[in-house]
């Protein structure tokens, strides 16, 4: 077994575009990949400063996503208007537990992972921590992985919207928080997407 | 083929070596993916393409849920349910929703059937460099998984209230988001090398 090196020290670096392992000589001065004309760098530029930044803008788009009505119903039963949390536990009392954990997960505890693993990432990488880089990169594979369940309320509120047109019986809406949640969304990912996992790795020589 | 790999997560680089059916290969460091075996072929990945495409438009023709009530009927699909969302500026939701599970599914079965075609006869599509770079980017976005998880919600959240039925719609966006996986399980480095480099 030999030891494991990175692309640095052999010369080497990836193009994160196509995959291809180019040798860093043969990089002309425009530093396109020779496969697919991507631009390569050794590491993704500006990649703490913008996960940051979208980060926050998540964290921002949480508030009114969640203080604000996501849906309005109107019918026999009267006006209504409901926020996600209201959502949950009107699921929770009539019974549907199994749906209002469902819709709990989605909504609150996979954006709540997000802000504090990708926090946690970023904090890690700015120090140059050495604490357990493995496990940090996995932590790093979850929040690529749970990214876009979030838009299940999104969803949900779109298609009750839809089928919910009865004049009498009952018309729904949707309502401006909707709007914001896909923006949390959407953002999450951005941030997600911007950062660099290799950073865990790196050793300051 | 790529004789060299260097691990997306980690930066280590390793010799790349033959993998036989249902082979992973793993980064010793970090377990991220390197390589997958690359089952597919031209002709399974354009008959997944067409099967896909198929789904797509069962499931954009046809309501994947339906209310009932006296008489008067109301269905939702994928672009009704975009078009409920339009509403001032409530609006960019609805963008964001044609975005991920309309607009990028369907461009992912054109470009595929795109490339794939040609590959087909051995040849290189024109624009296949750019084609790749944009199947690559839009893959995080396209969530027909989500959407099918969430019609079941809107299913049982109805349920309670009003006769809902789910029409052939929901079957297809089933059989949509499988065979949207099984494509997007191949290793879009493998892509690359499916038609020659040099054009004939």
């Amino acid at each position: 077994m030999t030891a494991l090196r990175q692309s640095l020290e052999l010369g080497l670096i990836l193009c994160r575009t196509c995959g291809l392992a180019v040798s860093r000589a043969s990089l002309k001065e425009d530093r396109r990949c020779p496969r697919c004309q991507s631009l390569i760098e050794h590491r993704m530029p500006g990649s703490t400063g913008m996960t940051l930044a979208w980060l926050i803008a998540g964290i921002v788009f949480y508030i009114p996503a969640n203080l604000l009505p996501v849906m309005h119903t109107s019918g026999l039963l009267g006006e209504e208007d409901s926020t996600i949390v209201g959502g949950i536990l009107e699921f929770w009392r009539s019974g549907d537990w199994d749906i209002a954990l469902l819709i709990f997960i989605a909504s609150v505890a996979v954006p709540f992972t997000k802000f504090i693993a990708i926090g946690l990432l970023l904090l890690t990488v700015r120090t140059n921590s050495h604490w357990e880089p493995h496990q940090r990169t996995v932590l790093y594979r979850i929040v690529e992985f749970i990214g876009y369940w979030s838009m299940l309320d999104v969803i949900v509120v779109a298609l009750t919207s839809a089928l919910m047109q009865f004049q009498v019986l009952g018309v729904a809406e949707p309502r401006a928080g909707i709007a914001f949640f896909c923006g949390v969304v959407v953002v999450t990912m951005l941030s997600a997407l911007s950062f660099d996992p290799r950073l865990i790795w790196d050793r300051p020589t | 083929m790529n004789s060299i790999l260097i691990c997306r997560d980690c930066d280590t680089v390793y010799r790349a070596i033959l993998l036989r059916r249902g082979d992973v290969a793993l980064c010793r460091r970090c377990d991220a993916v390197l390589a997958r075996y690359f089952g597919a072929n031209v002709e399974s990945g354009l008959a997944l393409v067409c099967a896909a495409a198929i789904f797509f438009a069962i499931a954009n023709l046809t309501p994947i849920l339906s209310i009932d009530i006296a008489g008067i009927e109301t269905k939702a699909n994928i672009w009704f349910a975009v078009r409920s969302l339009q509403q001032g500026w409530i609006s960019v939701a609805a963008l964001g929703l044609a975005f991920t599970t309309f607009l990028i599914p369907a461009l992912q079965i054109a470009l595929l059937f795109w490339v794939l075609l040609f590959a087909r006869v051995g040849h290189r599509p024109p624009g296949f460099g750019p084609i790749m770079k944009l199947l690559h980017r839009v893959r995080p976005w396209s969530m027909t998984e989500v959407f099918l998880l969430g019609a079941l919600v809107a299913i049982v959240k109805l349920a309670n209230w009003v006769p809902i039925t789910a029409g052939a719609g929901i079957w297809a966006i089933a059989g949509l988001t499988t065979v949207l996986a099984l494509l997007g399980r191949c290793d879009p480095a493998s892509w690359w090398s499916i038609t020659p480099a040099v054009e004939p």
